[in-house]
């Protein structure tokens, strides 16, 4: 996924009216509609005309194929009273939120470690960026694997006994190991826009500030954080996105178990593919497709003036 | 993926002769080889007439989507295959019964799966039977017997546990062995799972926990004996997946495992001379009670949509015939579906044969519940602590809303 991101204006310092130059409707070169025409076509024939028909087949009771017969809304209310599909959701709401919180708060720790005057910077910047190109699968099955086998045994080892059981096993606890998991891969990609941001705050400011006897404390939160806040903003509206929508990370962590405590609503869609329940399955994206529309039209309205909070 | 579509592609150039490529779509890992060379023997008898391409790989959903579907199936035949019969995607093969010559206690096994009305959606080829391995020279070393009943079962596991043996090796992990191993087991030993299914089907949409045929009701306590037997399993088996599970048995770490024949490849690999036995795991006093549990390990069938119905039955004939299909049924320790199959030659299975022989068999409560009931999940839950009472009621639940849909 690429996203701009679009550094907010700081306040104009004179108090004049904005005075920019005045735009008149140019005629667009007709070379810029050719260019545009491969990724239109693309983008209408693999996401747009599947997710029509996605919400065609929401209103029947197809299974994929072959006959079919329109069930009207049945699938939408039959769906809002099945206790799987509203308990994926609160499980998949809660590890998003939970995991934007834990990626924020180590991705700006991060950044701000990472810009300050320490050796090596380019180096660490590097090691930490490392999870990020390392496949979401892979991750998870070796975290399976330290989990299952290598936290128990140290636990062991060390006489810890709450440790002792793998926390996969844990009904309760099992969705740490997702969010922990989905962090340590997600933070990458938002401390380096932390980092971005930490080089849009002038020098300047910390110069001033640090005259007027400011504590470094301070100056984060009074100069840093406000200042960066709509970068804030962007990563926790794109990462509760994203993270709504993780699936291959608890699919080689816990395969939605133990029992269903860990089935996201992902998952509960996919299995609608190989498991014969493909119109139920379609009304539960079509509800999931809205939420996640919502959020980017939030996110749309936030970051297009100057986003403050 | 592009395996089928490939295939059709093909047929379709026609480069001149008048060989027809179909597709024959078989994706067990193990058997791929195998199914290999008897592709390559039946494209040397039909050279010229018929090319069949081993499809491994590609994605049946997405090929009955696209009318592109292979032109030959040979698979597990269970609910992910049954809801393409369902809806009548298979081509009747009614004609080819009497060649196939199917054991009508196996043909049974095809009708308690809902079926298309007047046709004869599969044919069965090969079926396997599974129960409780165990480990013969732990039990010679604790001078024990075969458990028949249920309490004497109990005694072998509290034996082996004062001697300081893990009775019992579960890979909790991994959801699909504690609903094929222990769950199934469980309640296919002690009572009739297809009648129960059967009866659960005729109630429709009025089932639920309070219906007199119920998943809280008649389950109940078959699963709390499940749990009773589970709580005899070796010390975190929560977190041990299948291949911890095949490893740790060929290692004699626990005295018995529930898993099926297809767990004794994996495990020569690490020990061929593991001394593995097999029982039927007793769920009752009476040692008449005894059942296996059986699974249609592969069915043929040609859909509806292949352009090659001709060459396909050619094909599907070639491959059930007496010589073709014992082999493949000796090899991979599976049991012949023909009333005059051989007997099984494997001599860990050979306990298994007299039960096979009277069909005292069933099929598991795993597999005779529809993939969108997650069941697996919920097996995986009972184990690991979730409250019976709330996951019957659930599952009950679960059944009623998808009759009501």
């Amino acid at each position: 996924m690429t996203t701009t991101v679009e550094p907010t204006t700081p306040p104009r310092a004179d108090g004049r009216p904005g005075s920019a130059p005045v735009h008149r409707p140019r005629r667009v070169d007709r070379t810029h509609f050719v260019f545009l025409i491969p990724v239109v076509a693309l983008f209408t024939l693999c996401i747009t005309l599947p997710a029509v028909m996605g919400i065609f087949f929401s209103f029947t009771d197809s299974i994929g194929f072959g006959e079919f017969s329109f069930v009207g809304l049945n699938n939408y209310i039959v769906m809002f009273s099945d206790p799987a599909i509203l308990s994926a959701y609160g499980f998949t709401i809660g590890v998003a939120l939970s995991t934007v919180v834990l990626v924020n708060v180590a991705a700006l720790g991060l950044a701000i470690g990472l810009t300050g005057r320490i050796r090596a910077k380019t180096a660490l910047r590097t090691v930490f960026v490392m999870p990020m190109v390392v496949s979401g699968i892979i991750i998870a099955f070796v975290f399976q694997f330290i989990f299952s086998n290598t936290v128990p045994a140290a636990a062991r080892a060390i006489g810890i006994g709450a440790l002792e059981e793998s926390i996969l096993a844990d009904p309760s606890l099992a969705w740490i190991s997702i969010v922990l998991v989905t962090a340590w891969q997600a933070t990458p990609q938002a401390m380096l826009i932390y980092i971005a941001a930490l080089m849009t705050v002038p020098q300047d400011v910390y110069e001033a500030s640090a005259i007027d006897g400011a504590s470094p404390w301070k100056q984060l939160r009074s100069i840093t954080l406000p200042l960066i806040s709509g970068f804030v903003l962007i990563n926790v509206i794109i990462g509760f996105k994203d993270f709504l929508a993780t699936y291959e990370i608890i699919v080689g962590l816990t395969d939605g178990g133990p029992g269903t405590a860990t089935r996201s609503v992902a998952m509960a869609i996919f299995s609608g593919f190989e498991e014969g329940d493909y119109a139920y399955q379609m009304a539960n994206s079509t509800i999931f497709f809205l939420i996640t529309l919502a959020i980017a039209l939030i996110q749309l309205r936030l970051t297009r003036g100057n986003a403050r909070f | 993926m592009g395996g089928s579509a490939l295939a059709t592609g093909l047929s379709g150039c026609g480069d001149g002769n008048r060989t027809r490529t179909i597709s024959f779509h078989q994706s067990k890992p193990e058997a791929i080889p195998y199914f290999r060379d008897l592709l390559q023997d039946f494209n040397n008898q039909h050279s010229g007439q018929i090319r069949a391409v081993h499809d491994s790989s590609s994605n049946l959903s997405a090929g009955f989507v696209r009318g592109n579907p292979p032109d030959l199936g040979c698979l597990n035949y269970n609910y992910e295959i049954v809801r393409f019969q369902e809806r009548g995607a298979f081509s009747d093969l009614s004609d080819l019964l009497d060649e196939a010559n199917i054991d009508p206690s196996v043909e049974d096994l095809v009708d308690e799966y809902p079926t298309y009305p007047g046709r004869t959606s599969v044919i069965p080829y090969s079926m396997m039977a599974a129960a409780v391995l165990y480990n013969e020279e732990i039990f010679a070393e604790h001078n024990l017997e075969v458990p028949t009943t249920f309490s004497a079962f109990i005694e072998v596991c509290e034996t082996l546990e004062d001697a300081g043996v893990a009775p019992l090796y579960s890979t909790y992990g991994d959801p699909w062995t504690v609903a094929q191993g222990l769950v199934d087991y469980s309640v296919g030993g002690a009572m009739d799972v297809a009648g129960f299914f059967e009866q659960l089907h005729e109630l429709g949409p009025d089932a639920g926990p309070e219906a007199e045929v119920s998943f809280s009701r008649d389950m109940r306590e078959p699963l709390e004996k499940m749990l009773q037997i589970a709580a005899f399993s070796q010390a975190g088996a929560a977190s041990r997946n299948y291949g911890d599970g095949n490893l740790a048995f060929a290692r004699g770490e626990a005295a018995m495992y529930f898993q099926g024949p297809w767990a004794l490849t994996d495990i020569a690999v690490t020990n061929p001379d593991a001394p593995i036995g097999v029982f039927p795991l007793p769920m009752t006093e009476d040692p008449d009670d005894l059942r296996v549990r059986v699974n249609l390990d592969l069915a043929l069938w040609i859909p509806e949509d292949s352009p090659h119905q001709e060459q396909s039955r050619d094909l599907l004939r070639f491959l059930i015939d007496p010589e073709v299909a014992d082999p493949y049924n000796e090899q991979n320790l599976a049991f012949g579906v023909r009333a005059d199959a051989p007997d099984v030659s494997d001599n860990r299975l050979q306990d298994l044969q007299a039960y096979v022989d009277r069909a005292a068999f069933y099929q598991g409560v795993s597999v005779s519940i529809p993939r969108t009931i997650p069941f697996e999940n919920y097996a995986q839950g009972l184990v690991t602590g979730q409250s019976l009472e709330a996951t019957l009621r659930t599952l009950d639940e679960d059944w009623a809303r998808l009759a009501r849909r």
